[in-house]
């Protein structure tokens, strides 16, 4: 090993993405772009040193020293010792196709969209996109350590975006599909029909009321509550940066004896990782077991420090170093069924679908918004409502869990930590919490 | 290179454009109080983009070297674009060419990364409490913008960035400052302010859920235009129904004391330059003056399309490299008075303003950092709450503005004083 480096990696990452943009019925753009990125990670006397390159300079064959040495020097500024343990490192084969986008042909491409396009035609429509990408890497990874390991992955995806407007009222309608498992823009509209009926149908939904209620979050949203409330909090940079409130808190009772949460980057989802991004072998890791806190999320080096859990969480974009992230976060199916949970809530509110979440680990404070939801009363599904957003303490919000569904499903989406973007799915069944907290633009 | 890619394309295309552009970074992480990760990278990307028959092609790649793939994927790009009446790339004009954003002191020098660590650590000792992250980056990014129209505009400019979180017992604070000019970012202040929210956020009591007056900080002002008021000023948007200000020209759709105008020359602006991403010369776009609508923001593919005139509003962001519509100094003003005199709730930063609707606008969030504010300082801390709302009814409830504005990004904005906001509050 050169210099006094202690270890060594370097991941490649090249690729095309290839884009379509079908709005309101022209194709505004349908194309393909490339990338080349390099990022050299080394430990060296003290901390890490990064080196990132892109294009020509990232066409290697075998690692140049000199990418080492700037590394190392990158490394100089730091002035903590740190370690990290050496861990199993083996790659899960990368399940194939049912059918390669690579294999079909931008034309084609282009009149599945204009298709599915002919499905968002509806009263009150004003405006419909759909948007197509795809993206094909290549991965080459080695370490110091002698592993070595190549494989190839394609994720590509759709959304449907619909605007309803009338009177002066404005409502979208949005639905997305993502996957590892080949093109999947063939006859979906369903879906895209779905997204346009939901616009329409959001036009006559009442303005949520906020207040403290009893919830209900469907499958997608619940799966949202898992990834921000507790899975962003069990990152084990984030416990050893001493930013999380589940640090030091293992083998504690933090929630519901009904809830378990696993992040599996092994399972071939939209979130999969055959290998994470130094070379740890993927497996699943159980963060909560029926409420109590068990692992944590970790690297290498935040398994060395922090322990409790398992490494093969790190991820990074193409050529930036990768950090503790989740892959594939769910909320294991429980009893209950739907009806029971509707039934059970009696009073209160079902929400259902994402825009997404933000938490802050530290305080342990997250907030989610729901695309749209449904009054309960009396046990029944009653008025359509829109634009509900729930906030709550992890800590106080885990033990309200009072029933879980038994209908697991997980949805794709994108995860964003320290300015990088990564592929996830989140799951869970329906969940009933006695106590949320909930956003609507009226108050009492 | 420029002058290959032009040649090979006056073959097959109409009209031709190269961008080019070229960054170097170093930065140092902290980890707790220590620097644990020291970064330098380097890279460079050409976008081409080719007009054929009115079709618009586009391709960009990370390795110049390999142009000729890049030009072959815009012209198979154009093949299925939907044509518009094309009214030609820019001419050369008689533009300003110096750097208006670069301090030749800023060097990619590691002593300089460590030298804000230092500054930023210091400040951070202002207020008890604990360093989880921070971070301190400097770059150098130079672009070139290129057409067949003898267009070729260069210039160089340079970044410093500095973040820092901290935590008190349960209490987050997060600061951050970015500016091009070494004497205009000031890390002790960062780290000042972030101790701050930290160690004075510390034991807050719950609030009552009704209306208050609430002072957002320009953080959360710039989240709150990012997620709904930006991209209704979007003339595409506009154009193809995702927007509540289409045929609003000429109406009220802010309070009338309340201007939103992009100033591409604003000498607060991070970023400055003479021409946009498409080459053209910049000018002012007076988007709201008064609480009035007046423009929206085009760049040439969407004027084209819509019969309207560019305003110079392109950017270059987002994965294809494309020109897309965006703005360089948007900034936010009304009636200046001391906001933090009478009693009111101060909210430093947002959680989840990304998830608000952003067609109608409507939005509830949690609050990062409040405090209840009077007597001109913050005073008692406020231990969580909800805020809701509707983003383009804010726009009519703002009382006032502070005089100091901050720039983040492409906004300038100050803080800004709202009467009669729903809070949801736990207490």
């Amino acid at each position: 090993m050169p210099v006094s480096c202690r270890y060594y990696d370097v991941r490649r990452v090249t690729g095309e993405v290839t884009q379509v943009d079908v709005d309101n019925g022209r194709v505004e753009q349908a194309g393909t772009s490339f990338f080349d990125k390099a990022v050299i990670r080394v430990l060296g006397d003290k901390g890490w040193g990064v080196f990132s390159v892109s294009g020509e300079e990232a066409e290697f064959e075998k690692l140049p020293e000199s990418f080492i040495k700037e590394a190392y020097s990158a490394s100089l500024v730091t002035n903590i010792h740190i370690p990290i343990q050496e861990t199993p490192s083996s790659i899960h084969p990368v399940p194939s196709m049912k059918e390669n986008p690579a294999d079909v042909s931008l034309e084609e491409k282009v009149s599945i969209l204009l298709d599915m396009y002919k499905a968002t035609e509806g009263p009150d429509i004003v405006s419909r996109r759909i948007n197509y990408i795809e993206k094909d890497e290549k991965v080459t990874f080695s370490d110091c350590y002698g592993n070595s390991y190549n494989y190839g992955l394609c994720r590509c995806g759709f959304s449907v975006l619909l605007v309803a407007s009338r009177a002066g009222i404005v409502q979208m309608g949005y639905e997305r599909d993502h996957t590892i498992s080949g093109l999947n823009i063939r006859h979906r509209q369903d879906l895209a029909r779905e997204a346009t009926e939901r616009a329409g149908r959001l036009l006559d939904a009442k303005p949520a009321k906020g207040g403290i209620l009893r919830a209900v979050l469907d499958p997608e949203l619940a799966g949202v509550f898992a990834h921000e409330a507790v899975g962003h909090a069990s990152e084990g940079d984030l416990v050893k940066e001493g930013s999380s409130i589940l640090k030091g808190k293992i083998d504690e009772q933090i929630g519901s004896p009904l809830l378990t949460i696993v992040d599996d980057p092994s399972l071939p989802e939209f979130g999969f990782c055959p290998v994470d991004d130094e070379g740890t072998e993927t497996k699943r890791t159980e963060i909560i077991q029926k409420g109590i806190l068990k692992s944590y999320l970790h690297s290498r080096e935040t398994l060395a420090s922090v322990g409790f859990g398992d490494a093969g969480h790190c991820r990074g974009m193409p050529g930036v170093e990768p950090i503790v992230r989740m892959s594939n976060t769910f909320i294991e199916n429980g009893d209950s069924s739907y009806d029971e949970i509707i039934s059970e809530c009696r009073s209160g509110i079902l929400l259902k679908g994402s825009r997404g979440g933000q938490v802050d680990p530290g305080r342990g404070m997250f907030q989610f918004n729901a695309e749209f939801g449904y009054l309960i009363e009396d046990g029944e599904c009653t008025t359509m409502v829109r634009d509900v957003s729930l906030s709550g303490e992890i800590l106080q919000t885990l033990h309200t869990i009072s029933l879980i569904g038994d209908d697991l499903a997980l949805h794709p989406g994108y995860c964003g930590k320290g300015g990088q973007t990564v592929p996830v799915t989140d799951g869970s069944p329906h969940l009933l919490l006695d106590k949320a907290v909930v956003g609507g633009c009226d108050i009492d | 290179m420029i002058d290959d890619i032009f040649r090979a394309a006056e073959n097959v295309a109409d009209e031709a454009e190269v961008f080019f552009a070229r960054t170097e970074a170093i930065s140092a992480d902290l980890k707790q109080d220590k620097i644990a990760i020291g970064s330098k990278s380097s890279g460079s990307g050409i976008i081409i983009r080719i007009i054929k028959d009115g079709k618009i092609g586009v391709s960009c790649t990370d390795n110049p070297q390999t142009w000729k793939r890049c030009l072959d994927a815009a012209c198979a790009s154009a093949k299925f674009a939907d044509p518009l009446t094309w009214k030609g790339l820019p001419e050369p004009a008689d533009v300003d060419k110096r750097p208006l954003a670069l301090d030749k002191r800023i060097k990619t020098d590691p002593y300089l990364v460590t030298d804000i660590i230092s500054q930023l650590k210091a400040g951070s000792e202002a207020y008890k409490a604990d360093i989880t992250s921070g971070s301190a980056s400097v770059a150098i990014s130079s672009h070139t913008i290129a057409n067949s129209n003898g267009l070729n505009y260069s210039t160089t400019g340079t970044q410093v960035h500095v973040s820092l979180e901290m935590i008190a017992g349960q209490s987050t604070g997060y600061e951050s400052d970015t500016s091009w000019n070494l004497d205009q970012i000031n890390p002790q202040e960062t780290g000042e302010k972030a101790s701050f929210f930290a160690a004075k956020g510390q034991g807050g009591e719950e609030i009552e859920t009704k209306t208050y007056d609430v002072i957002l900080s320009p953080m959360a002002v710039s989240q709150l235009l990012d997620a709904a008021v930006i991209p209704a000023l979007s003339g595409r948007n506009v154009h193809t129904g995702r927007s509540v200000f289409a045929g609003k020209i000429g109406d009220y759709v802010a309070g009338e004391h309340i201007s939103l105008v992009d100033d591409p020359m604003d000498p607060r602006g991070v970023a400055n330059s003479a021409w946009d991403g498409e080459g053209m010369p910049v000018k002012k776009n007076p988007f709201i003056e008064n609480g009035v609508l007046r423009s929206f923001a085009f760049d040439l593919r969407t004027a084209y399309r819509y019969d309207e005139t560019p305003t110079a509003s392109a950017v270059r962001t987002g994965q294809s490299g494309a020109p897309a519509i965006g703005n360089h100094n948007l900034i936010l003003s009304g009636p200046e008075f001391d906001i933090f005199e009478d009693k009111a709730l101060f909210v430093h930063d947002l959680i989840g303003a990304h998830t608000a609707n952003p067609m109608s606008g409507d939005f509830s969030v949690e609050l990062s950092s409040p405090f209840f504010a009077y007597d001109g300082e913050l005073q008692e801390p406020v231990r969580t709450g909800m805020m809701s709302g509707n983003i383009f009814e804010i726009l009519y409830k703002i009382q006032g503005c502070s005089k100091e504005t901050r720039t983040l990004g492409s906004v300038i904005v100050p803080s800004v004083r709202l009467s009669d906001i729903a809070i949801i509050g736990r207490g």
